[in-house]
């Protein structure tokens, strides 16, 4: 990339934005470490206790194991689904190719509110409110547009010669496509899964439809916990939530590189 | 798809090529990309298949190589129809324009590729590929990746992972193209080398006349799906069969002109046009044109034509010249030896040329 000089006005609106983006956290980052029985700004008395009173509450701990296996089931299922529908769009170029990615995209464009009244009415005669299948189903109608849209790009971007070259050196089709095809969407499936990870982890909207006393989510905890009462276990839970966050940012950048994966 | 029937094969089994190619077509709807091409390729033979883009000498390859399906026709090796099998079972090798390395695995395992589906022995596909390397000159870069390689370096790579499996023909696409000059006279020396101490049978996609003429034994010239001239590099310059390939193989001056009763004449030069009538287009090469000051000396039986230097231009090793006569421009070219005068635009010239080296075909 070309090295070019930044002027200080852009050099000090790009403080300001990030003054702007990151301000929530960095009141919530001393919340979560106060010593009060209530939230306020700044703490009169600094403690850890918010964050041994996280691992003590079981709803919590329940909810957080939900969410991370459902983050972990849905991302895998979304990369098994839209593989290999990312594949039939881009290569098989079935009649109506366009017109079914459009399809597979339109649940990003409804309000979710709508998308979770509409999975409601669904899913109640069939017996799937308040169960983990339940949850893994609603989440997957969100995560799969995202997998579907990320990997055909992947897919799209492949140079094909290097596939006929497999080919004409001697590997049959499904050998081609896990020794060369695969490899080469590394980064793709990367991005796909820390993208549905992250998404699913997130949801709140469809999992408050879907959730009831029996299981529920982190997100959905938090806010239920927020509604009844306002300590500062939330703060400490949202710092942790952060650093999740930024942890699989990470892994991400480490094995994908973060601006080939989400910056194309 | 529509096939031919079998009694057509009678005859291309054995003895007429290597490669035989017979009726290969390709349509896409409407389209005919490649249309009736018929070829025999000897063993040990490299064959250029050239034209300009479009002129479907690729989409020809690639139905060899089995990547795209033809519409009808048969493809023969060895005596072995291979018109249905696959790719993969094809058993050739391939080089691209782009080198189509795996990006994710360093030169040996790309090299090692095509033994690895082959099932070769470990040890023995080790030392093949060891082989394969240093053949192309790449020993102690084993172990990089394709990213860390230079162009040149990357489609020597290419080469050696095509002929480590010792494929049965060497089909080359535009391998030159990607390469700056002067490594492209490099790599295009090194490929013929290569394919001549090996004596592998190869085709090679170029539209670039340069490369055919200079490595190849034998030229296809293309255009438009359809086969213009086969014949050795020599051939193809000195006795261009259509206007097309006088045209696109070299350099030449084209002159309009109407034959009657065995002559032709162009711009006042009457030239020897047996067999043609109405209207004609005379061609004869710039090199092939001698250029003198002045009102046309009697000339015996050379071709003659009088006009004025329109611009001249010296390139060092050569002065070319654009004349104004007969109504066109004629482009000469001669060798500097050193103590030549450069004709000014406006001075009068006299243009000389042989009857052999004049070319007549029905006006297109």
């Amino acid at each position: 990339m070309d090295e070019r000089p930044i002027s200080p006005a852009l050099k000090a609106s790009a403080l300001v934005m990030f003054i702007f983006l990151l301000a929530p956290l960095l009141v919530v980052l001393p919340i979560s470490f106060s010593g009060d029985a209530y939230m306020a700004f700044p703490p009169s008395s600094w403690s850890v206790k918010w964050y041994g009173a996280i691992f003590a509450d079981k709803q919590m701990t329940a909810a957080f194991s939900v969410s991370i296996a459902l983050a972990l089931v849905v991302t895998v299922l979304s990369l098994l689904i839209g593989l290999p529908a990312a594949y039939a769009l881009v290569r098989l170029k079935p009649p109506g190719a366009e017109a079914l990615g459009s399809l597979f995209t339109a649940p990003l464009l409804l309000p979710t509110i709508v998308l979770g009244l509409a999975i409601l009415l669904v899913f109640a005669p069939l017996g799937l409110l308040g169960t983990f299948q339940g949850l893994v189903a609603a989440h997957l109608i969100v995560t799969l547009p995202y997998a579907v849209r990320v990997l055909s790009t992947a897919l799209a971007t492949l140079p094909i010669p290097v596939e006929e070259a497999a080919s004409t050196l001697g590997a049959p089709p499904l050998t081609v496509f896990f020794r060369v095809t695969l490899p080469m969407m590394r980064s793709g499936m990367v991005s796909t899964a820390a993208l549905c990870f992250l998404v699913s982890f997130d949801e709140v909207v469809l999992s408050l439809f879907m959730t009831g006393p029996r299981i529920s989510t982190l997100p959905v905890a938090m806010y239920h916990h927020v509604e009844q009462q306002a300590d500062p276990m939330v703060a400490a839970l949202s710092v942790l939530l952060v650093f999740l966050t930024l942890a699989v940012v990470v892994i991400v950048d480490r094995t994908a590189g973060l601006a080939k994966t989400f910056v194309k | 798809m529509i096939r031919t029937a079998p009694d057509e094969m009678a005859g291309l089994k054995q003895g007429e090529g290597f490669l035989s190619l017979r009726g290969l077509t390709r349509r896409y709807g409407p389209f005919v990309a490649v249309d009736d091409f018929n070829l025999d390729v000897a063993k040990g033979e490299l064959v250029a298949f050239l034209g300009p883009s479009g002129c479907g000498k690729t989409t020809s390859l690639r139905m060899i190589a089995g990547l795209v399906p033809s519409s009808s026709g048969h493809i023969v090796v060895n005596g072995r129809e291979i018109t249905e099998v696959p790719p993969y079972r094809r058993d050739m090798g391939l080089v691209f324009q782009s080198y189509a390395l795996f990006p994710h695995m360093d030169v040996a395992r790309n090299v090692a590729f095509g033994l690895e589906m082959r099932k070769v022995a470990k040890a023995d596909a080790a030392a093949r590929v060891r082989e394969a390397i240093a053949m192309v000159r790449l020993t102690g870069k084993e172990h990089h990746r394709p990213s860390e390689l230079s162009g040149g370096q990357q489609q020597r790579v290419a080469l050696a992972r095509a002929l480590v499996v010792r494929p049965s023909i060497l089909l080359l696409d535009e391998p030159l193209s990607n390469l700056d000059a002067k490594l492209r006279d490099e790599m295009r020396n090194e490929i013929r080398d290569i394919q001549k101490r090996l004596g592998i049978t190869a085709i090679f996609v170029t539209h670039d006349q340069m490369e055919a003429l200079t490595i190849c034994d034998k030229v296809v010239v293309m255009n438009h799906g359809r086969l213009e001239q086969v014949g050795t590099p020599l051939e193809i310059y000195e006795h261009p069969k259509t206007a097309f390939v006088a045209g696109f193989v070299g350099r030449i001056n084209r002159l309009a002109g109407t034959a009657s009763g065995g002559i032709a004449e162009a711009a006042g030069v009457k030239v020897a046009a047996p067999g043609f009538t109405g209207p004609v287009e005379v061609m004869v090469r710039p090199h092939r044109i001698v250029l003198s000051a002045g009102a046309a000396p009697a000339g015996g039986d050379l071709h003659q034509l009088s006009g004025t230097v329109a611009r001249a231009t010296f390139a060092g090793d050569i002065l070319e010249y654009e004349v104004e006569a007969g109504g066109v421009l004629m482009k000469t070219e001669a060798a500097t030896r050193g103590g030549e005068t450069v004709h000014a635009p406006g001075t009068p010239v006299t243009l000389s040329w042989r009857p052999q080296d004049t070319f007549v075909y029905t006006a297109s």
